[in-house]
């Protein structure tokens, strides 16, 4: 009988090492280069419609793995990976940390809030004030007077709002935070503006995956999410009222108002802020549009797929944004990303 | 050489010169090099863990365990929220599983036909077999919207005034992580405490009986007080278990920042933080922050483990003297 | 058990309130035992079932032959598979060998004291939670590096090491003196007495204990979370990066909001749990196969 369960492991293990040479063998071998990165969900749906393209185009097979902002910051920091995505930008401390690294900006997107209210005749209203005073936790229903007062057509019910955050380190919690701190002094003073802030009420997720999927099963749930997640998913995400007045969607029109207030030549990353953008930007502009950047060391033995990677993707790589509600970036930041990208030269 | 006896152990002459005794000496060397790697090993992971989290630990010093914050946006950080959320949701899952566990193994041992026994102990043993990550997915999908849409309002209709079950029912809190607990817990102590029964001198036990005590009176106060010591340890290791177990409770638990009174609220643990938070840290004192919270894990996971297994030997010392 | 035939007026034991109450705290209590065994089964049914139930359905050729799907894509969990396979297989080539070794040690080459010390160690060894062994390789090995399946590996190989060599120490001491006695006295090495006699012996009980541990890391997530979790969504057998593994495409399924990515963590979840299901059977097999043995020797 050993003999026997001898025997058959040693079949099971022949075969099954067949198997995975087989498949191995499948996979093209014409890859002149590997890049690994991880960093921010919010970008992944862009990034996952580039890896295959990059592939096809010069041979690099690119490693993405969504695991959040800080986490991408980390990883380049520690040189873990080969590159970092993130939506927020650096810190002075952050890049000194990272000894020698560029920060570019590579796809321009909003930041939606989907909401989970069955039943109710209309897309909500919302702006920073509110949505500031829900998560602080000042707000805790969805007919709250402040809530009602910006929808007076609605019909809403008394149901609790869960606000849902981001538990992992996340630049669209950077994005929030700083669009959330801009409208309300409270909400600045009291919690903040970072990747990770310490949010007082409400449930945490991981990812944009996780926030989203919290939302779905939780009637009276809401979060900020990148749009494309919001739309994946059949959620209905809220209009927010700009400086102007209106309220808003975070779609192409609302982005491209939204960042039409850069300077004609960017020289840092501080002029790419573009939270809770000016009335002169336009009636449409989106409120919560945020750029999102990929993060290379200075000096790396994989600079030359770097530089190819990151320049397709700041040109042709854009073409594939809008259908995912990413706006081709303005040729201001294009500029701003090829000298920032000429700075990543092949090291020791 | 043959006048004090012939030793079996000595190799012959011609042996010693082909120099077969260098096997011995070299197999008692890499049995004694492997033991060293894992003296050695057991040594890092405790150095690791503290050098990594000494900036923490230099910063905040103790107080960072019953200090309630976590801020990266001020890097403020403190473990009380961790630990309360660890302590809470284990002692909670200790409380629903110990009889449950005690009952069971009862059942397997002195209740059940032993045709019925075989088969159940093995189910039981299969739950044990079920891996954290996909407790934690039966936990998101399927356990915590029961919990909130069930069990919640249940228990706030007629505990309601009690604050433990105030607030709003949630899908993610400290109940659901509890539950997820307890299922991890019973396998480990019903199995212990399965032995422990089935060792109880029968003669004690028939002893009893004889004098005219029921059976649950036999057991209460015989098989109990026989075996007392060695529940203590299995519910000490079932504790452990729960201290350290961080994904299924990540998944379950909500990921709050701060301590809240109401067992429905969403909490945190030390080993779900540390999962969430440890390779996003935005500073370089929130990473050491974060491995400061895996030294306090290490810390009561090694004491509970230690006096369980304390126990233990002293059980077994005292056993057999029997 | 003491029922006495006959008129219950004249039955002694039957007339006193107290034996009466005591009966029925006795039954209550054996009715508290025998629900508390179905609330056991019952949970065990549930999430079985459950994950049975909803993840059957995905099971499919394509399921088991394609990668992760990147975002909006469909797609199956074989590079998974293929990642676990590699990594478990080689933290088994890591752990196996030094656990015996270190059991071997202590039960045959070590004093008493030294015996009790080492078994302290392996003990407290155990009782690491798996997340605090995978900051640590993380911190020693990852950083400046880069995540590989290796270092996953190891780090479950670190968990395999006490659970293997407690196991394999406690069946070495059941196996007779008078054997090794026997063994010297015909002039075999110390060495060859342990290697040739003394864990064949020990053999099902090793196996058993192997199997365990394999079943238990083949499950672990924590220590793989950061040491192999930045993988590439396509099969890939290379070691020196990150694969991807069964317990961690779970753990990110779970916590996607997208249907049909939960529906494959359901799916991946049946098929680690078979996994460990049919693992834990044959060391049941095993361990009363060994039993059998000896009780017939």
């Amino acid at each position: 009988m050993k003999k026997a369960l001898a025997l058959t492991l040693a079949l099971a293990s022949v075969a099954a090492i067949a198997v995975v040479g087989g498949r191995a063998e499948a996979a093209p071998a014409r890859s002149t280069g590997t890049l690994v990165g991880t960093g921010a969900t919010f970008p992944f749906p862009l990034i996952s419609k580039w890896i295959p393209e990059v592939g096809k185009a010069y041979g690099i097979d690119i490693t993405y793995s969504p695991t959040g902002s800080g986490a991408g910051i980390a990883g380049v920091t520690a040189r873990t990976v080969d590159f970092g995505a993130s939506d927020a930008p650096l810190s002075a401390q952050q890049l000194a940390d990272c000894k020698g690294c560029v920060v570019i900006p590579w796809a321009l997107a909003a930041v939606s809030i989907p909401y989970n209210l069955p039943g109710v005749n209309g897309r909500v209203h919302l702006n920073g004030q509110t949505l500031s005073r829900i998560y602080l936790g000042s707000i805790t229903s969805w007919n709250d007077p402040a809530i009602k007062k910006l929808n007076p057509k609605l019909d809403l019910p008394d149901t609790k709002i869960t606000p849902v955050y981001r538990s992992d380190s996340s630049g669209t919690t950077f994005a929030y935070t700083a669009y959330l701190s801009a409208a309300s002094p409270q909400f600045s003073s009291r919690v903040g503006n970072n990747t990770s802030v310490n949010f007082p009420t409400g449930v945490g997720a991981r990812g944009s995956s996780g926030v989203t999927g919290v939302v779905k099963n939780t009637p009276g749930a809401l979060t900020y999410v990148d749009a494309a997640y919001s739309i994946q998913n059949k959620l209905q995400f809220a209009t927010i009222q700009n400086r102007a007045g209106r309220f808003t969607t975070p779609g192409i029109r609302g982005i491209t108002q939204a960042v039409s207030q850069l300077p004609k030549k960017v020289t840092s990353l501080s002029q790419l802020k573009i939270v809770d953008p000016p009335k002169a930007a336009g009636k449409l502009a989106y409120p919560i549009s945020t750029f999102t950047y990929v993060i290379l060391p200075t000096n790396s033995t994989k600079a030359a797929d770097l530089r190819k990677f990151v320049y397709w993707a700041v040109t042709q790589g854009q073409r594939f944004g809008p259908p995912l509600f990413f706006v081709p970036l303005p040729t201001s930041v294009k500029a701003f990303a090829y000298r920032e990208l000429a700075k990543v030269k092949a090291g020791t | 050489m043959t006048s004090v006896g012939y030793d079996p152990a000595a190799p012959s002459p011609e042996l010693e010169r082909r120099g077969i005794r260098l096997g011995d000496v070299l197999f008692q060397g890499i049995a004694v090099a492997a033991s060293v790697a894992a003296t050695v090993l057991l040594g890092m992971i405790v150095y690791q863990v503290v050098s990594d989290a000494w900036p923490a630990i230099q910063e905040f010093g103790l107080a960072f365990v019953w200090t309630e914050a976590w801020d990266p946006v001020q890097d403020s950080y403190g473990a009380l929220t961790f630990v309360y959320g660890t302590v809470v949701t284990s002692l909670i899952a200790l409380l629903l599983a110990t009889p449950l566990s005690i009952a069971i193994a009862l059942f397997l041992t002195e209740i059940a036909p032993r045709r019925v026994a075989a088969p159940i102990a093995t189910m039981v043993e299969l739950l044990a077999a079920i891996p954290s990550v996909v407790l934690g997915l039966w936990g998101i999908l399927v356990l915590g919207p029961w919990v909130r849409d069930t069990l919640e309002p249940w228990l706030q209709s007629f505990l309601g005034w009690i604050p433990l079950f105030s607030g709003e029912p949630s899908q993610a809190g400290m109940l659901p992580a509890a539950l997820v607990l307890t299922i991890m817990i019973i396998p480990i102590t019903s199995a212990i405490c399965r032995e422990l029964f089935a060792r109880t001198p029968r003669d004690l036990m028939d002893g009893a009986m004889a004098l005219g005590s029921t059976r649950w009176e036999a057991i209460r106060g015989v098989m109990f007080a026989y075996a007392a010591p060695g529940i203590a340890a299995a519910v000490l290791l079932g504790l452990g278990r729960a201290f350290g177990e961080a994904i299924a409770v990540n998944q379950v638990i909500g990921g709050a920042n701060s301590i809240n009174i109401s067992l429905f609220a969403p909490a945190d643990s030390l080993g779900s933080r540390i999962a969430a938070q440890y390779q996003g840290a935005t500073s370089q004192l929130q990473a050491s922050s974060i491995l400061y919270l895996g030294a306090i894990l290490m810390v009561i996971s090694l004491v509970t483990n230690v006096i369980a297994q304390a126990i233990v030997t002293r059980f077994e010392r005292s056993r057999r003297a029997y | 058990m003491t029922t006495i035939p006959g008129d219950d007026r004249y039955d002694i034991t039957i007339r006193s309130a107290g034996l009466r109450r005591r009966r029925i705290t006795e039954k209550a209590f054996a009715g508290l035992a025998v629900a508390s065994a179905l609330i056991a089964v019952g949970i065990l049914a549930l999430v079985l079932g459950t994950v049975i139930h909803k993840g059957l359905s995905q099971l499919s050729l394509d399921f088991f032959t394609k990668a992760r799907p990147l975002f909006g894509e469909s797609g199956g969990i074989a590079d998974a598979l293929v990642g676990s396979v590699l990594i478990v297989g080689m933290a088994m080539l890591m752990a196996i060998p030094v656990s015996i070794l270190v059991a071997i040690f202590m039960s045959e080459y070590a004093g008493p004291r030294l015996s009790v010390a080492l078994r302290i160690v392996l003990d407290v060894l155990n009782g690491v939670p798996a997340i605090v062994v995978g900051i640590f390789v993380f911190g020693l090995l990852v950083v400046g590096r880069g995540q590989s399946a290796i270092f996953g590996a190891f780090s479950l190989a670190v968990l395999m090491l006490p659970m293997v060599a407690r196991a394999t120490q406690e069946v070495l001491e059941i196996v007779p003196r008078s054997l090794r006695e026997a063994s010297l006295a015909l002039g075999v090495t110390r060495w060859r007495t342990t290697v040739s006699v003394v864990l064949p012996t020990a053999i099902g009980g090793i196996l058993t204990g192997v199997v365990i541990a394999v079943a238990r890391v083949a499950g672990e997530t924590a220590p793989l979370l950061f040491t192999s979790s930045i993988a590439a969504n396509a099969i890939s057998t290379d070691v020196t990066h990150a694969l991807p593994t069964l317990p961690v495409a779970i753990f990110a399924f779970s916590e996607s909001a997208d249907p049909a990515e939960q529906a494959m963590g359901w799916a991946a979840a049946l098929v680690l749990i078979l996994f460990v299901l049919v693992l834990n059977i044959v060391a049941k097999l095993v361990a009363s196969r060994q039993r059998r043995k000896s009780e017939g020797a």
